[in-house]
Parts: structure tokens; C-alpha cells; sequence
């Protein structure tokens, strides 16, 4: 193997923090309280219990404050799609986590506690239904990205992404201490006709 | 730009590597209820975990890599080194490629390796934090060296390997052992206990039979003695190697085959070493002001109901 680099993910996680914005539920002018991903033209991905009514307010890597709509959500996969029109944040590019093998590096990019755009690095656990024993009022049977990663509130909505700097998942809770995120392929069902 | 893309696509290349070689060598342990815990293919037919997540004695089964559910028996368990060891049919799975513990400097990198269910392998990845020589830990086993990371043992992955980048297995990590830093049972003391357990199914540790206390010597005992201080016997159990040997309670062992006492360390060092049990000690003692010279036959520790 070549001399490892000290730019390490620094590249990918610069361009990846260009396409993440914050966002908060309802009108302008409120703190960010989660994240959100540019997916495609105006319409941002984010987690379901960070946007709450109908109404969601971006805010960009420069600091524009967007309102936009809430236009699909699936509550019980905990995700949701923002339609903000002109906010003109670059999309980022999506992998599907079922190509990635355990132990490979990924990172997310967040508002851990209010940090802007922190980034945390780590490996991918399991693409799968949780253990039996990793409780999660039944929504263990559905497929989660596993990562040891460290996620914290304010992560919600952001994205998980491969050493490539693809988009994998959407990060949206801890469960044993593992940081769980939806799979690219769920956000896509998600979006489909949208786009 | 591009150059360090792929250098950082290829680490992640070959992290995922590493959990695939070590993984192979990986099964779930069921011997609790709810979460299984993990365990290692140490040599053919033989497999290592914690003895912490060993909560049943029967009934044990174990997930093979290929998603198989075999029995196993319990060959054995350490409490003071934290490990269990159960048979296995051979040619289950392969066998763990072991690494050099010794070779692992901090900031090395390293993952926890884990196998919960019929899934696949599962990894944690930090680095190396501290190493150091042999210590003992609080379960009252001697580790063969200190080896500490930077790694979250999450529920499920006590019992499983601490692989390098290149899969090589040092050790089985223990989240009993310390909470601060994931602790490892370095490569050492897992084949020495795993012989012991597999040979009569615990490990024998030494022992004379007399609970004791550090004290120093009074000054002209002290100069006359050449011997700053010792161990004064508080107690002495009957029919134990002590009584056996006519130590008396109020004694004061002030050497150990010539070598001085100063604290428990000397000691527990001559009982906790491999292969004591009937060896004889020659102890210097003060008796009520005196010299005196004692032999002790080490004799095996007690093994008290869990």
C-alpha cells in the first residue's frame, strides 16, 4: 500500500458539507435543529422526526434561510422530503450500502449538539434487521445501515456516507450505541415520482 | 487530489478485508438469554469467549459463518482471566490467524470483531491506546501483557478478536475486564488458559492458605534484620499449606527464596505464576523478634462456588 495520506477524508468531507444543510421544522427564522441532504434540484432528504408539520425552513452552507414544503414523509421509516425551491445547493452523489462490506470506512456529516457540519468517521457494522436483543419497539426487522460511528442529536437527517464520499444513508438515531442510518434504496422508494 | 481518493477507497478496501479473513474464524456463542455474545475458532474444534458471557453451562450453541447452528460444551472457565473455552465439532470453520501482540504500538490501527447472529461479520474500528507488560487485572488473573484501545465493545462483541489491518487476531477483547478502554486478553494468556481449561477445565492457581498485611519493621529490627519490612500473617486457615508448614499468626515473611517482601506483589507473583502447585518456598519469617527459616508447599486455591 502506498504512504497513507494526512488529507484522509478531508476532501470527501468537504465536498459532502457543501451539499448538507440545517433545518427545522415550520417558518423562517428558527435554529437549525437537524440536518438535511440535497438530493436532487430543490428537494432535501432529512429525517421524519426532525420536520414534524408541514412547513420546513433550510438553511445553506452560506447561511440563506429557505422555506419549503414537506412533501412525502413515512414516519414509521423515519424519513422525509423538503421541496424548497431556489435554495440551489449542490446534490450529492448516493451509493447503495449494500455494495459495502463490514468493516469498511464510512463517515457522517452532521449538527451533532449544534455543531455546524461536524464530521465523525467510522466503520460499517451490517447492512440488516438489527440483533435480536438490540431492542427497537419493533422496528428492528427493518433493514438499517449498522456503523460505529458516533452520531448525537442534531445528526438526524444527515447523511452517512462511503470513503468515496457517496451518500449511503440517512443517519436517524442511536440503539445500543449504534448508529443506525436508512439505506439509500428506502429513500429512493421514498422519492420515486418526485424525481 | 485524486491520488489520496484512492489511497483512502483502498484502506477502506482493506479494513473490510481484515474483518472478512478474521470473520471467518468467528462464531455466535448462545449461552445467555437474549444477545449472543462472540467467539473465536482458537484451534481446531476449540473456541474462546468470555467467561463473563457464559450465563448457562448446558445447551450452548454456536452460529458458524455460514449460518449453521452446532452444539457446544463447555470445556471450561477462568473467572480471573475473564475466559471460557467450549468444544466444537473440528472442521467447523477455520481456524483464527493469530497475530504478535507485542508488535502493536499505540496508534496502531485495530477493529473489535464480533459475530451476532447468521448475519455477517460485524467491526468497531479505533486505534491501539496503551501497551505495557504483564499486570494483574481485578478478577485476580495474570494477563501476559497490558493491551488497551480506543474501541467500543457494544453489546455483543465481548469475547471477540482485536484484529490488526491485516486480520491477524491479537487477543479477545473483554468488557469486563475495564470501562474506560476496550481491554484485551492478549494472544499469551489466551492459548496458556485455553491449555489449562482444555487439560482439566480451570486453572489452578497457587495458594498457601493466609490472609496477610504489608507492614514495616521497627528500626532496630530493621538493621538487625537487613529487612525493611513484610507480610504479618493476620490469619491462617487449618489444614493449609501455612498451618501445614507451622506459620504462625503475628509471623512476619520478610523473604521469599531470598529474594525480600515488601508487599502482596512479590508474592502473588511466585503463587500466580503457571505450574506451582506442589513447588516448595523457603520463607524467612520474624517470629517475636526472630529469624526463622519456613518451607511451604504451595498448595491449589480452593475453587469456591460461583
Amino acid at each position: 500500500m502506498t504512504t497513507m495520506s494526512a488529507a484522509f477524508l478531508s476532501d470527501q468531507a468537504e465536498r459532502l458539507r457543501a451539499s448538507v444543510v440545517g433545518i427545522a421544522s415550520g417558518g423562517r427564522g428558527r435554529p437549525a435543529g437537524g440536518a438535511a441532504i440535497a438530493w436532487t434540484g430543490d428537494l432535501f432528504v432529512t429525517s421524519a422526526h426532525v420536520v414534524t408539520g408541514s412547513h420546513a425552513t433550510i438553511v445553506t452552507p452560506d447561511g440563506r434561510a429557505v422555506p419549503g414544503d414537506v412533501v412525502r414523509r413515512d414516519a414509521e421509516r423515519d424519513i422525509a422530503v423538503v421541496h424548497a425551491p431556489g435554495a440551489g445547493v449542490p446534490p450529492v452523489a448516493t451509493a447503495n450500502p449494500a455494495t459495502l462490506r463490514a468493516g469498511s470506512l464510512v463517515f457522517a456529516v452532521g449538527h451533532p449538539f449544534g455543531v455546524r457540519d461536524a464530521v465523525s468517521v467510522g466503520v460499517l457494522q451490517a447492512v440488516s434487521p438489527l440483533p435480536r436483543g438490540y431492542g427497537l419497539n419493533g422496528k428492528g426487522s427493518f433493514v438499517w445501515i449498522q456503523a460505529d460511528v458516533r452520531l448525537a442529536p442534531g445528526n438526524s437527517g444527515g447523511p452517512l456516507a462511503d470513503a468515496q464520499g457517496r451518500v449511503i444513508g440517512v443517519a436517524a438515531m442511536v440503539v445500543s450505541g449504534v448508529a443506525l442510518a436508512v439505506p439509500v434504496p428506502d429513500v429512493e422508494r421514498l422519492l420515486a415520482g418526485l424525481t | 487530489m485524486t491520488d489520496d481518493r484512492t489511497t483512502i477507497a483502498m484502506l477502506s478496501e482493506q479494513l473490510a478485508d481484515a474483518v472478512a479473513t478474521a470473520g471467518a474464524a468467528l462464531v455466535a456463542v448462545h449461552a445467555r438469554p437474549r444477545l449472543p455474545s462472540t467467539g473465536v475458532h482458537w484451534k481446531d474444534g476449540v473456541v474462546v469467549t468470555t467467561e463473563g458471557t457464559i450465563r448457562r453451562e448446558d445447551n450452548i450453541e454456536v452460529t458458524l459463518p455460514d449460518g449453521r447452528r452446532i452444539p457446544a460444551t463447555l470445556a471450561g472457565r477462568d473467572r480471573g482471566t475473564d475466559l471460557a473455552v467450549l468444544r466444537i465439532a473440528p472442521g467447523s470453520l477455520p481456524v483464527a490467524t493469530l497475530g504478535d501482540p507485542a508488535a502493536l504500538r499505540p496508534g496502531h490501527l485495530v477493529l473489535a470483531l464480533a459475530r451476532l447472529d447468521e448475519g455477517g461479520p460485524r467491526a468497531a474500528f479505533g486505534a491501539v491506546s496503551a501497551t505495557g507488560g504483564k499486570w494483574r487485572c481485578w478478577k485476580g488473573g495474570e494477563i501476559d501483557q497490558w493491551l488497551q484501545s480506543d474501541l467500543d465493545i457494544y453489546p455483543g462483541f465481548g469475547g471477540g478478536p482485536l484484529v490488526d489491518a491485516a486480520g491477524r487476531i491479537h487477543g479477545v477483547n473483554s468488557g469486563g475486564l475495564s470501562r474506560a478502554l476496550a481491554t484485551t486478553i492478549p494472544v499469551a494468556t489466551v492459548s496458556r488458559v485455553t491449555t489449562q481449561l482444555l487439560e482439566r477445565g480451570y486453572v489452578a492457581r497457587g495458594w498457601i492458605g493466609a490472609a496477610m498485611q504489608p507492614v514495616q519493621l521497627d528500626p532496630t529490627s530493621r538493621q538487625r534484620l537487613k529487612h525493611e519490612g513484610g507480610l504479618l500473617l493476620l490469619s491462617v486457615e487449618p489444614d493449609a499449606p501455612a498451618s501445614r508448614a507451622g506459620l504462625l499468626i503475628g509471623d512476619v515473611i520478610v523473604a521469599i527464596d531470598g529474594q525480600s517482601v515488601e508487599g502482596f506483589d512479590q508474592l502473588l507473583d511466585v503463587l500466580g505464576a503457571g505450574d506451582v502447585v506442589g513447588k516448595q518456598l523457603r520463607l524467612e519469617v520474624v517470629r517475636a523478634g526472630q529469624p526463622v527459616s519456613v518451607e511451604v508447599v504451595i498448595g491449589e486455591r480452593p475453587r469456591r462456588a460461583r
